[in-house]
Parts: structure tokens; sequence; C-alpha cells
């Protein structure tokens, strides 16, 4: 897992629980890195998974609770990151398709080993998007988040729902996101 | 709200932590700062290594395509060497390079302009030719397979100083000469990768060279086979000449008793005419007595005295005499008019002719062996279309036939002649009552000294030459002959145009 992401979760606990509570997780956690986090290193996923765990259990949160948190908030940090193209984008849907077409491949530029999700799309209705999540680090809650971020700035409401996931013991995630009002 | 003691210690402890995190951290970054800038930076050099490589590749490409486009193209083999001489010299970075021309170890022709000198120019350098060649194994006969390196260790020479190596190699020319290339390099190392590159060159060259010294032998061959064609063009002239000759040598004694014929006449009336003009003289004598003595002369004794010699008769008689006399002297001089045309070698032009007159040409000049035991029915009109001809070998070729035709009919027998207008030619037949041939005979008809007549009478050449003049006028010749019945020779003369 990129760096980045530590560090923006880093950020988001700090934000939201303070200093103390993110060195109270390292001070828990003993990960490999011991909490050294640079943005453009990469760390083992589990150390995500470690501290995400620990947030769930100080916090009495749910994991779909905190991936879903960190990933709206996550949305606006990856945009100011991302390369110029993810800019020009003003609805939901038309994001998504350029997620795969456009910024990934921009990421995959500068960092060939990254591993990204892929988006396959499977229905679009003139206010709905279905597509299937494919990612071996299962990390549909985030994506929802991050979709909840995306119709933050481009200023519409969307509701996200799977009506599989493999969380709740379905063969595949896939993501419906629907357009409201 | 002031803070309790122990939080502000936890507070620190925390702080510290995260200080020694982010320094930690920054470290990290740096290094890999670090790291990534190397990689860059090797990635630099690496870039540009390949791009010097790439602009080498493009050099020798270059110097292959242009040594290349020399070889295949027309110019001279002179011209293919001095550019290859330059293209190689400039290619190889080289200050010096030579060009010379070999025969058994001696260098030929004049040394000048034969060192070339960076950038490009040719020059006469005498001094230096003479140091130069001498790195040279000129006495060496074979020719190298690939280009030789040789140090260069004279420091005695005032011309050769400062050069470390010389480069190079041969090739045969024309006429056992060998072509010498070398080059004079300053360089402390040789390029091997550019000496490979100058093989591939060699061999370019070399198959250049092979083409232009296989064009000048072609040429040379061709030269040498229109030679052969002229000559041989020459001698059928010759041969036709010949032929001509030969047969009017067996034409001769019938030609001259043609002309011995009127000869004979007009000699013995010339001697009649003597004899008149005696009869003359004699009236005028009596007549001049008779007046010395009667001082006069009438009528009555003038016509006695011309009764005397008949002198009526002797009137009429030398008036046909005369006339007879200029009768024959026309002939003997249509026949002599008829020999030149024939004898006439010419130059084989084709002019319009009229078919008509130079058949009677012809039969004129063989009329002696025909007017005894043959007839001829010449029905040839008079108003035939002209064709494009020569008289003389046309003339040659009537002769022939119909002396061949009275062989044929040596009991006697009918020559004939025809000639009509078909709507592709003008055709020509000529038909005899002979023995005809057989069809071995036939078959060689026109194969050059092949002949029925005993040894010494034909030289069998009459027909093969006959039937190149009638192929040279563009004649269908078709000869149909029957054992016993006799032989048709038919002739198609093309129309001419409109």
């Amino acid at each position: 897992m990129k760096g980045i992401i530590f560090v923006k979760l880093n950020q988001f606990v700090d934000e939201l629980w303070g200093e103390e509570f993110w060195d109270a997780l390292l001070q828990e956690a003993t990960l490999p890195s011991e909490g050294i986090y640079t943005s453009v290193a990469t760390y083992d996923d589990e150390e995500l998974f470690t501290l995400v765990g620990l947030i769930m259990l100080k916090q009495g949160l749910s994991a779909q609770q905190a991936q879903f948190a960190f990933g709206q908030w996550m949305f606006k940090e990856l945009l100011l990151a991302a390369p110029p193209e993810a800019h020009k984008f003003t609805d939901v849907f038309e994001f998504l398709y350029g997620v795969q077409a456009v910024i990934h491949v921009e990421v995959k530029k500068l960092n060939p080993e990254a591993i990204l999700p892929e988006f396959e799309f499977i229905q679009e209705t003139d206010n709905s998007l279905t597509f299937h999540y494919i990612s071996p680090r299962h990390m549909c809650y985030f994506c929802e988040g991050i979709i909840q971020g995306l119709a933050a700035h481009t200023g519409q409401t969307v509701s996200v729902e799977q009506p599989e996931c493999v969380h709740e013991g379905g063969e595949r995630c896939v993501m419906k996101v629907t357009k409201v009002g | 709200m002031a803070k309790s003691r122990e939080e502000l210690e936890t507070r620190i402890a925390v702080l510290e932590r995260k200080v020694e995190r982010e320094k930690k951290a920054r470290v990290m970054s740096e290094q890999h700062l670090e790291h990534h800038s190397r990689a860059v930076y090797e990635a630099n050099q690496s870039l540009q290594a390949s791009l010097a490589m790439a602009k080498k590749k493009q050099a020798e490409l270059e110097f292959l395509r242009q040594t290349s486009g020399d070889v295949s193209s027309d110019i001279s083999l002179q011209e293919l060497i001095s550019n290859t001489v330059e293209l190689t010299g400039q290619f190889f970075s080289v200050e010096c390079g030579l060009f010379i021309v070999t025969k058994d170890g001696e260098a030929l022709d004049s040394q000048e302009d034969n060192i070339w000198r960076a950038p490009n120019q040719w020059v006469t350098d005498t001094e230096f030719f003479e140091q130069a060649v001498k790195f040279l194994p000129l006495h060496q006969q074979e020719c190298l397979s690939m280009w030789l390196v040789s140090a260069i260790d004279d420091e005695s020479s005032q011309a050769m100083s400062g050069f470390k190596w010389i480069v190079f190699v041969n090739f045969a020319l024309l006429g056992d000469k060998i072509a010498w290339l070398a080059f004079f390099s300053r360089a402390e190392f040789i390029d091997e990768e550019a000496l490979s590159v100058l093989g591939t060159a060699r061999e370019h060259l070399l198959s250049g060279i092979n083409r232009r010294v296989t064009d000048v032998n072609i040429r040379k061959r061709t030269v040498e086979l229109q030679d052969t064609v002229n000559r041989l063009e020459q001698a059928k002239r010759q041969l036709i000449q010949s032929e001509k000759m030969a047969s009017l040598g067996q034409l001769a004694a019938g030609v001259a008793h043609e002309i011995n014929n009127p000869v004979g006449f007009i000699r013995s009336n010339l001697e009649m005419l003597e004899e008149y003009l005696q009869d003359y003289q004699t009236l005028h004598e009596s007549m001049l007595r008779h007046i010395e003595t009667a001082g006069q002369l009438d009528a009555q004794h003038y016509k006695e005295l011309c009764d005397n010699i008949d002198l009526a008769y002797i009137q009429q008689d030398a008036k046909d005499l005369l006339g007879s006399n200029l009768e024959g002297l026309e002939r003997v001089k249509e026949i002599v008019e008829n020999l030149r045309t024939f004898s006439h070698s010419g130059d084989g032009k084709l002019e319009r002719i009229n078919l008509g007159v130079c058949i009677e040409g012809a039969l004129k000049i063989a009329w002696n062996a025909l007017k005894y035991e043959h007839i001829v029915e010449n029905q040839i009109p008079n108003d035939l279309p002209e064709v494009l001809g020569n008289i003389g070998q046309l003339q040659q070729v009537f002769v022939n036939l119909f002396v061949n035709a009275a062989y044929a009919m040596d009991a006697g027998g009918t020559l004939t002649l025809k000639a009509h207008v078909t709507p592709d030619a003008l055709l020509v037949e000529v038909r005899d009552t002979g023995c005809g041939m057989d069809r071995k005979t036939l078959d060689q008809l026109f194969t050059p000294f092949f002949t029925t007549k005993p040894v010494g009478v034909g030289t069998g050449l009459g027909l093969s030459v006959s039937y190149a003049i009638l192929e040279s006028h563009n004649v269908l010749t078709q000869v149909s002959s029957t054992v016993g019945k006799g032989t048709l020779f038919s002739l198609s003369f093309p129309l001419l145009d409109g």
C-alpha cells in the first residue's frame, strides 16, 4: 500500500481524535515500520488493516463505518494529489468512468507497482450506475466513502448500495450508485 | 484550563515520539530521493549512451547507404573509387587517404591528385606518396579478403610524422591491374566496429567494380559482334558479286557469240559497201574521161554509164546494208549495256524499277543459252506497276533462273514468263518444261555449293545467292517441281504503298 494512504490516515486521525490517539495506536500496534510513513514509500497492507482494526476497537466503530468515514474524508485529499485531468469532471458517473480510463492510467505512470482497484461497469440508466468493484484488498466500504466524497465535490446527492458484497457472503462486490433528487 | 503536570508530560512524550517519527521519515524520504535521483541520473546516462550509439549506427548506415548508392549508380569506375575514398575517409575520421593502381607491383599512371585529405580535397604530394606506398605490400599479386591494419612506426619520415595507423585493402581490376585504397590515421586506437562497417562497404564496392568490369567486357563483346556482323555483311556482298562474275564467265561464250553475230554481218556489209564505193569511183572516172574526150556528157550516155555499174541496185542495197548495220550495232550496244548493268556491283540500294525491263535485259544476257533449242514465251505485260528493287541484283536472279531452266531443258522446251498483280503482291512466274527436280534436290535447292551440274560447270552458289537477294528484297519465293514435267518459280514482290 502506498505511503500516501498511511500519511493521510495519520492526518485523518489527528484531525478527528488528536495526535495522542494516533500515538496510542502506534504504541499498541507495534508495526514493522514503527509508524514512520512517507508518502512515496510502500508499506505492507497489513499495517493499514491493523491500524483500522485498532481504530474500530477503540472508537467502537464497525469496519464499514471506519472505512466509509476515511474514504469520504480521503476523496478531497486524493483529488489534490490527482493529475489535472481529474479536475475536469463535473458528474459522479463521468468521474467513475474516468477513474479507470484516465486517473489510474496516470497513477500507473508514476507508480508502476501500485495495486489499483478495477471497475467493471455492468449497467447504466439515467440516474443509476452499477459496476463490479474488483480489488484484492476488498475495501468496498472505503470505496463507498470515496464515492460520497466525490458527490460532495460535484455537488450531487447520491446513494451507494451494494447488491452483492464479499463481506456479506457474496461472490463479489457490486456497487450501485443512484443519483437522488 | 491549566493541564496537570502528568498530562503535560504525556503530551511531551507523544510529541517527542512524533518528532522522532518525523525525523526518521525525513531521513527515509531523503534516502528515497537520493536513490531516485541516482536512478534518474543513471537512466539519463544510459539514454545518452543509447543516443550516442544510435547516432553512430545512423552514421554507419548513412555511410553504407551512400557507398551502396554509388555502387548501384551509373558513375564510372574511377568516380566510384574516388567517391568511396572520400566517403570512407570522412566516415572513418582519418586525415588522409590514398588511391593507386598497380600492375606487376609497380604504380601506374601519373601520381597526381591521388592523395585525399580531410575534410575533402584531392592533392598531389609526391613525398608523402613515396613514403606511404612503402607500407603497402604492392608486390603482392593476391587480392586481400579484408581490410588490413598496420602500425606506422617510422619516425624518420617527415611526411609520415604523426600518423599512427595505416588501414588498407586492394582489389583486382581488368588487365591484371590492382587498385589499392589506403587510409592514414593519427588516432591512438582503431575503431574495430568502424572496421567491420568498412568490411561491408568493401563488399559493396567489390560487387560494384565487378559489375563495371563485366559491363566493360560486355561492351567489348558487343563491339566485336557488331564488327563480325559488318564483316559478314561485306562478305555476303562480295559473295553476291563473285557469283555474278562466275555466272558471267559461264555466259561469256554465249554473250560473245551474241556480239559476234552482228559484228560478222556488219563486217560483211561493210565489205559490200566498200565494193559499192569502188563502183561509185569507177562511175566517176568514166564520167571524167568521157567529158575530156567528148567535151560533154549527155543524159543518154550518163544513163549508160550508170547502168554499167547497176547504180539503182547499189543505191537500194547500200541503204539496206546501212540499215542492217545500224540495227546490228544497236543489238551490240544493248547487250553491252545489259552486261554493264548486270556486272555492276552497285551499293545494293533499292529504287523504283520496272520488272518488265529488268526481265527483258536478263533475257538478252541469257539469250544465247535459249535461242537455239528453246521457245521463250514472254507474257509479261508492259504496264506492270513499279516495285522497289536493285535492277542489277534482280537481273542476276533472273539470268540465273533462265540459265538453270535452259540447263533443265537440254532437249528443248518452253520457258514461260508471266506476271500479274494480286491484292498483296506482284507475282512473277518463271516456268520451264524441263526435267524437274526430286524432293531431295528441292530440299537443297538454296543450299550454298549444292549443284546438279558437272564439276566445273556450276558454282553451286547461283540459287543460294539469288535467294539471299530475293530475301533482301522481301520477296516471297516458292518453288514447285515435278520430275519429268518441269519447274515453276513463283516470286511475290511486295507492292509499293499507295
